[in-house]
């Protein structure tokens, strides 16, 4: 008889907890606001609203990376007669149902993150022929005219990186950890290695890629490794270029004795002074891609129908130097800036 | 002692689902300590008899008002978040098709962590064996690529649950000659598994050198495993069937009874003449061969068709939740199943539709685990009557 008081409790008190949430189920409608949602859902499938979903990698829309740079270059848009939505990818498997979210709701243009999804997003757009997608590092080798690959010169930005290292070292010996090796991570490489070269012929680089494939962008603790053994080895610039891998090698220069005075670091893809604050000690600037004004410039052209199928370069070059603006010698920001120009204009050739 | 105030005993599901007297013992609780109470009757009787049921059913119910906070703290309505979410999951067509394509390996790789849970292992290493199967199908399907496309389904199939029963066979056997614990050895075999699949797939033999990433070639179109009437992915009648078959097998056979008397107690089976050596590989191999099998349905039976990065998602580590909530039953494995695959297939149209945050579905599965693993429930309900809880490893030889 004693389990009697529970017995009833515990049903009871779950029964309270139901009641209390479901409370208020008389405004299902307005309860679809959020950050996402902005405002009413309008109907894309008119001519007066310009729909614009995206789809992360499996990756959240704050995840200091790719899709949050897409998707500020997506929220650049919003206005008049703008609708921007995102769905967050949780499996790597579900990228055509959530791509289909937004083609079943008529969406203009589709933005898509990461060479993972370029199949996918393919696939979506043979069977939706009038919405536009936008593959933000996803590279076309062969056209389809609903599809804009958003792609960058990653030995450009690795050229003008390399060629401030060259610059910065007392060493001559400089590192750069790398995530997995496919071509972008390639490509960074082996413009960091040239542009070194170009700026100190006496230059060493040492490079590693990370092993495996699952984790290779996103392994903190085998990039701070990697950083500790080059550092070890009297490099004394590091180039961390690999999404988290390389963020932790940044990271381990900014902790070693002599960060900000005698070691430095460079980061990739994104100003890394934003978005990887433990790195402030050494991070002189990154190889930056400018991949939130592609992103808008494409959409600016889905809007006005200007945009093509195949591949789109985006922008490269590099961040600025935040604190560290003061401690670079102008000569060697004039050298890097007539590089970067040099560059872009064609005169300074990165194979 | 029937209470007017319960609940009629709607949380205990018809008696036909016998209790599994395996690991709960909760059918007979005759033989007490001295001065128990004796066991009680009428509905509190059926509760406790079946609390092997009762329980994960109050997790859930429980995990679900928990949630409800949350997505009210995110401002929102939980009646109306649910709705959205199990609308999605089993009302409409391509909901209840992702709904039943994630539901296939999960079946899949709980029966793989529940067999060998039943012998007294902890099988950690369902990832690296389900990984295996994938690669051995991506393989088979493109080497046999000319070949018919039923004959090349079959093949990849086979050549999968071989692969995976082969990859926890190599823990099985460190375990049973050298007496390695299979925790370490599954755990470093899933690492190991990783880093070949990348180096076949990323460059390698395997990979297609057509495409701008790392990626295995895709499955030919003829053999991919396109859902039956649109409807059914092909791959869940078979891990429905193997669920029933591995629970006949453990309740009514030679080989079960010699399994989960290793389980109970090794000493004693090897005194009764039953070798652990023997159940331990046999134990092994067929989850091996189950979380194989699931990565063949995983590449077969699902967009890109091919093996590359991202793919076996976290599969294999999710056998041990789908596992713990069934408690270790096999059949149970179907119901977890369908809950966290629904649950999973919902989450994109919660966000899409309402803007909250796809995590909050795994938040309401682990709070579900918790519970489940945890003895509070049994024990605030049932109190001394509570049977304990699965035994999680026994890891005789440890």
């Amino acid at each position: 008889m004693k389990a009697k008081p529970f017995l009833v409790a515990v049903p009871a008190a779950l029964a309270l907890a139901l009641a209390g949430c479901g409370g208020s189920t008389g405004n299902n409608t307005d309860t679809g606001s959020g950050t996402n949602a902005s405002s009413a859902p309008k109907d894309c499938s008119s001519e007066d609203v310009f729909c614009i979903g995206l789809v992360t990698d499996t990756g959240s829309v704050d995840d200091k990376s790719f899709n949050q740079a897409a998707w500020e270059g997506v929220k650049a848009m919003e206005g008049d007669g703008i609708q921007t939505k995102y769905i967050e990818t949780k499996d790597a498997k579900d990228y055509a149902s959530n791509l289909k979210q937004f083609t079943d709701q008529k969406y203009d243009a589709i933005v898509t993150v990461g060479f993972l999804m370029t199949e996918a997003t393919r696939t979506a757009a043979a069977a939706n022929t009038t919405t536009k997608f936008i593959g933000v590092d996803q590279f076309q080798e062969s056209d389809v005219a609903n599809v804009t690959g958003l792609v960058f010169p990653e030995a450009n930005a690795g050229y003008a990186a390399g060629y401030l290292a060259g610059l910065l070292t007392k060493t001559n010996k400089i590192g750069v950890v790398l995530g997995q090796e496919i071509p972008p991570t390639q490509n960074y490489a082996k413009g960091y290695e040239q542009g070194s070269k170009a700026a100190n012929p006496k230059i060493s680089v040492a490079k590693v890629y990370h092993p495996a494939g699952d984790n290779a962008f996103s392994d903190s603790p085998w990039g701070a490794g990697e950083a500790k053994k080059m550092l070890a080895q009297g490099a004394d610039i590091i180039f961390g270029a690999g999404g988290g891998t390389g963020n932790g090698a940044l990271g381990e220069v900014a902790k070693s004795k002599g960060a900000g005075e005698s070691l430095y670091c460079i980061g990739v893809d994104l100003d890394q002074w934003d978005t990887v604050p433990e790195a402030h000690p050494c991070l002189v600037t990154s190889a930056e891609k400018k991949l939130t004004d592609g992103t808008t410039t494409l959409l600016k052209q889905a809007k006005d129908g200007s945009i093509k199928g195949g591949n789109f370069n985006g922008k490269t070059g590099l961040a600025a130097y935040h604190d560290f603006d003061s401690k670079i010698p102008a000569e060697v920001k004039t050298k890097v800036a007539d590089v970067v120009k040099g560059i872009e204009d064609g005169s300074v050739k990165v194979a | 002692m029937a209470d007017p105030d319960l609940p009629p005993a709607k949380d205990a599901p018809a008696p036909a689902t016998e209790p599994a007297p395996t690991d709960t013992g909760a059918a007979v609780p005759v033989v007490a300590e001295r001065g128990a109470t004796p066991p009680p009757t009428g509905v509190l009787g059926i509760l406790v008899r079946h609390q092997a049921i009762v329980v994960p059913i109050l997790a859930v119910v429980l995990a679900f008002a928990i949630g409800a906070i949350l997505i009210r703290a995110q401002g929102f309505n939980p009646t109306y978040a649910y709705e959205v979410l199990f609308t999605h999951s089993f009302a409409t067509e391509s909901g209840l098709l992702a709904t039943m394509q994630k539901t296939t390996p999960l079946i899949l790789v709980g029966l793989a962590v529940a067999i060998p849970l039943k012998v007294g292992l902890f099988n950690i290493g369902g990832q690296g064996q389900l990984m295996a199967g994938g690669i051995g199908a991506a393989w088979a399907s493109y080497a046999l690529r000319d070949l018919p496309a039923a004959l090349i389904v079959v093949v990849a199939v086979v050549v999968a649950v071989l692969l995976g029963a082969m990859w926890a066979s190599i823990a099985a056997l460190l375990k049973t000659t050298r007496g390695v614990h299979e925790v370490i050895s599954t755990i470093m075999l899933n690492s190991i598994a990783v880093g070949l699949i990348d180096w076949l797939v990323n460059g390698g033999p395997l990979s297609d050198k057509g495409q701008p990433f790392p990626t295995s070639h895709a499955v030919p179109e003829g053999a991919r495993l396109l859902p039956f009437l649109k409807l059914i992915p092909w791959g869940l009648p078979v891990a429905l069937l193997l669920s029933v078959v591995v629970a006949w097998m453990l309740k009514r056979t030679t080989l079960g009874f010699e399994l989960q008397t290793v389980g109970r107690n090794k000493f004693a089976a090897g005194y009764a003449g039953i070798g652990t050596t023997k159940a331990t590989l046999v134990a092994m191999a067929l989850s091996g061969g189950l979380a194989g099998l699931a990565g063949a349905f995983e590449l077969l039976q699902i967009e890109p068709y091919r093996y590359q990065n991202g793919i076996a998602g976290s599969l294999g580590f999710d056998g041990i939740t789908i596992a713990l909530l069934a408690r270790g039953n096999p059949l149970g494995t179907i119901p977890a199943a369908v809950l966290v695959g629904a649950m999973r297939a919902g989450a994109p149209t919660l966000q899409f539709q309402l803007g909250i945050r796809p995590e909050v579905v795994d938040v309401l599965l682990a709070i579900t685990l918790l519970m489940v693993s945890l003895p509070v429930i049994a024990k605030l309900i049932f109190r001394r009557h509570a049977t304990k809880q699965t035994q999680l490893a026994g890891s005789w030889g440890a």
